[in-house]
């Protein structure tokens, strides 16, 4: 399999989210600004459907594609209706951010992830929750069907590809995996190579589980992020993911990105190939050969590395697996003559196999 | 190191008697040379000296925000800019004045504070912006300026203080630019005992603690004996360093008769809870108790974590509602003790941070705008004073420096900015030099 970048999309600010459409070569994108935009790659033109206060975390197309499902750091949830444009529904789900939202492969269910890290110790560890870390929505009734604990901040999620089981991750490298149906925690472990207590600086936790997705036959889950660090603020843990086997009793480790095969950076986003046995991760490169990689899900070696000199925080496969779409931003920087940068990026790969 | 038998000279002497004799003997030697030198021990217990410093002592605690903390995220937030971050901003009981939405304490006594958003200073490195923000001026080696709490612990502090005039709580043992600021010289021209001294971590004095294999009484003939010993060496030789060195000493023994002033288990569980569990909160606790106690200055710090190249926004929502917690909670506790008014509280770090995001959405170093706030002694209450443009890239009304900053800080608490140092042999320094205006808007 091999990636070639066909187009590079300047956005006036920073992208944040990014969502397929059923059906459509159109994509969602959530900014810093609040804004939700619906976008043509092919022309380089957006109109925006929905607008929130503060960033828009993430975006995501439920229904079959016919209603979008966005969020942001104002805690707040917002229904858009894509066929006519409008939005349906604007309801205030958490006290914090949503730090990630996830839809169900059905397109019935939508999950939102929120958290903040307030201190709870001497060290900074993690004060206790306020109010679930974790919601998930009916998409047809937008109704909660679903409020789960977990110590905050909770920084991603994941549905299982049945839709019947729900992964959530956070910033100490805890993670676990709920029953849909009967509402039970079904499995929980911690990996520690994901968090760092920063000695040289940055005398608290930091870091965290920032993506996960589950394998397409639903008995793994892959996790990603940054490796531990001394030095947080010098943002140089090593390029991360791991894989598990969820459903043994430990939650065994089965995999994880090769030593040899890595650099250093935080890594935000993971997408798997809709047919090809592949999966994309990428985010930040503070040192090495590549912010974005594809590695084998047979061998879980790295096939090719990619740097595009960005923060990329969502990838995703379009539903023909022919095109990779990445969403980030580079330095904002000064304002020239009073006018700033675009500085939000999407990247178009041409996936050949 | 093995102790060698004592020998008696006479039959009829005991050990006994020698050794009360011995102790006599180089007491009076010690007393005869540098009378104060034993005051405290014989005149005031640490209880005494509170009570009596209470009376008229002023003090200023600072907090030291090192790794230096964004503007935009605390004092001078810059709502749907692009330069806003994903913060909000709320009112506060100064009209028309808003803070960070992560400081709603500080928010609900502003009245309370005098707030400097027009901070413009020249360093971009922290070694140099710490340096130049405790010493108040630009470096001139090979002279070496002390820091603020040197001047100040020799200003405000006592002879007989069992408490050491400046405190440094901070029980971080890394952080690259300020370890190194650390090691330094902090007390340059006025001497190694008006340096800090610095505790911290288990809220315990490390290392201040008797040697359990002697006795007290071999342990203040020891003392006094080496007392004695190095008084000789200065008048003989007109040693600085030996009368700084004999001074540190005498800090030393000070500090074992206080120790218990830094055990924050015997303050009260519930004032602990207050502060917050984090270092910094309770090392804030800390100052207050000691300050409530006589110490003139200290300094709380906990390494760098404000400097966030990478996770700014990730970090600032728990360290500024941290902040914002034990900023109330301080100044608070003093208004309520009746010892604002005595009492200065200080809180900076050596510059502000970019006001736009780099490629790990993160904020740079940036001197040219940032801000800064002060309270009680000498301060006005409720004060904003001023202005950066509305993206916060530059100051656009009263811009003031290091100097105008530590002239505030002097006159605020009595003390002459414009005063000259008594060097002998020494170029003329004052405290602040080339008479720079203080920042007349804060104080009363």
């Amino acid at each position: 399999m091999k990636l070639s970048l066909s187009k590079e999309i300047k956005l006036p600010t920073a992208a944040l989210g990014l969502s397929s459409i059923p059906k459509s070569d159109h994509v969602l994108v959530s900014c810093f600004n609040g804004s939700v935009l619906l976008l043509d790659p092919a022309e380089e033109s957006w109109k925006q459907v929905g607008t929130h206060s503060s960033y828009a975390s993430g975006v995501v197309t439920v229904l079959d594609g016919k209603m979008a499902v966005s969020a942001g750091y104002d805690g707040v949830l917002q229904w858009h209706d894509l066929q006519s444009n409008k939005t349906l529904a604007v309801e205030k789900i958490h006290n914090f951010w949503s730090w990630q939202l996830k839809a169900s492969p059905d397109g019935h269910l939508a999950a939102s992830v929120t958290g903040q890290y307030l201190c709870g110790g001497y060290k900074y560890e993690p004060g206790k929750e306020k109010e679930p870390s974790i919601k998930v929505f009916d998409t047809t009734t937008r109704a909660t069907i679903a409020a789960f604990n977990h110590l905050p901040p909770v920084l991603s999620a994941a549905f299982s590809p049945d839709s019947t089981h729900l992964a959530a991750a956070n910033m100490m490298g805890d993670i676990k995996v709920w029953n849909l149906k009967t509402k039970e925690l079904v499995r929980e472990w911690n990996t520690p190579d994901f968090t760092s207590w920063g000695v040289i600086k940055s005398h608290h936790y930091i870091g965290g589980i920032f993506d996960m997705h589950f394998s397409p036959d639903g008995k793994r889950l892959l996790v990603c992020g940054m490796g531990p660090m001394r030095d947080p603020m010098a943002g140089n843990g090593k390029q991360t993911w791991q894989e598990f086997d969820w459903q043994s009793p430990e939650a065994t480790k089965t995999r994880e990105i090769k030593d040899d095969e890595r650099g250093r950076g935080l890594m935000e986003t993971l997408c798997w190939h809709p047919s090809m046995p592949v999966f994309c991760m990428a985010g930040r490169m503070a040192q090495g050969n590549w912010n974005t990689a594809i590695f084998s899900s047979e061998s879980g070696s790295l096939i090719q590395g990619i740097d595009n000199k960005t923060r990329i925080t969502r990838g995703i496969f379009l539903e023909n697996g022919r095109q990779l779409i990445l969403a980030g931003a580079k330095s904002q920087g000064a304002p020239e003559k009073g006018k700033w940068k675009e500085f939000g990026r999407l990247f178009i790969y041409d996936v050949s196999p | 190191m093995k102790r060698r038998p004592s020998q008696s000279t006479s039959p009829h002497c005991v050990e006994s008697e020698h050794t009360w004799h011995r102790r006599k003997f180089l007491q009076g030697l010690g007393t005869g040379i540098a009378g104060s030198m034993f005051s405290w021990s014989g005149l005031m217990t640490p209880q005494m000296f509170a009570e009596a410093a209470k009376k008229q002592q002023k003090s200023c605690i600072l907090l030291w925000l090192c790794g230096a903390p964004s503007q935009f995220e605390t004092w001078d937030p810059k709502p749907g800019r692009p330069t806003s971050g994903p913060f909000g901003h709320i009112p506060t009981r100064i009209p028309g004045i808003h803070f960070s939405e992560l400081m709603p304490h500080c928010a609900s006594i502003a009245d309370k504070l005098s707030v400097i958003r027009s901070m413009k200073t020249e360093p971009t490195e922290h070694f140099q912006g710490i340096d130049r923000l405790n010493r108040g001026a630009a470096p001139r080696p090979p002279f070496v300026r002390p820091t603020l709490g040197s001047v100040l612990g020799q200003q405000l502090g006592q002879l007989e203080s069992p408490i050491p005039n400046f405190i440094l709580l901070d029980p971080c043992p890394e952080g690259n630019e300020f370890k190194s600021f650390k090691r330094g010289n902090w007390a340059g021209w006025l001497g190694a005992e008006y340096g800090p001294v610095r505790l911290g971590g288990d809220y315990k004095i490390p290392d201040v603690q008797k040697l359990s294999d002697i006795t007290t009484q071999d342990h203040e003939e020891r003392e006094a004996l080496r007392r004695f010993l190095t008084r000789k060496f200065e008048n003989e030789r007109q040693s600085a360093a030996a009368a700084s060195q004999n001074a540190a000493f005498e800090r030393v023994k000070g500090l074992m008769s206080c120790a218990d002033l830094f055990d924050l288990e015997k303050l009260p569980q519930n004032d602990r809870e207050r502060y917050g569990q984090g270092t910094f909160g309770q090392h804030t606790l800390l100052a207050r108790h000691l300050v409530e106690n006589g110490a003139p200055f200290v300094m709380v710090a906990n390494g760098m974590p404000w400097d966030c190249h990478v996770f700014q926004h990730e970090n600032y929502q728990m360290l500024v509602p941290d902040l914002d917690n034990i900023i109330y909670q301080l100044v608070t506790d003093l208004e309520d003790r009746g010892m604002l008014e005595n009492t200065l509280v200080v809180m900076m770090g050596e510059f502000g941070r970019t006001p736009w995001l780099n490629a790990s959405r993160g904020r740079d170093h940036y001197p040219n705008a940032w801000s800064m706030a002060m309270a009680g002694c000498g301060i006005q209450q409720g004060v904003v004073v001023g202005e950066t443009d509305q993206d916060g890239i530059e100051v656009i009304d009263k811009p003031f420096d290091e100097k105008n900053l530590f002239a505030t800080l002097f006159s605020a608490l009595g003390i002459d900015p414009y005063a000259a140092y008594d060097l002998p042999g020494l170029p003329t320094f004052h405290r602040v030099e080339q008479e720079a205006s203080p920042i007349k808007e804060v104080l009363l």
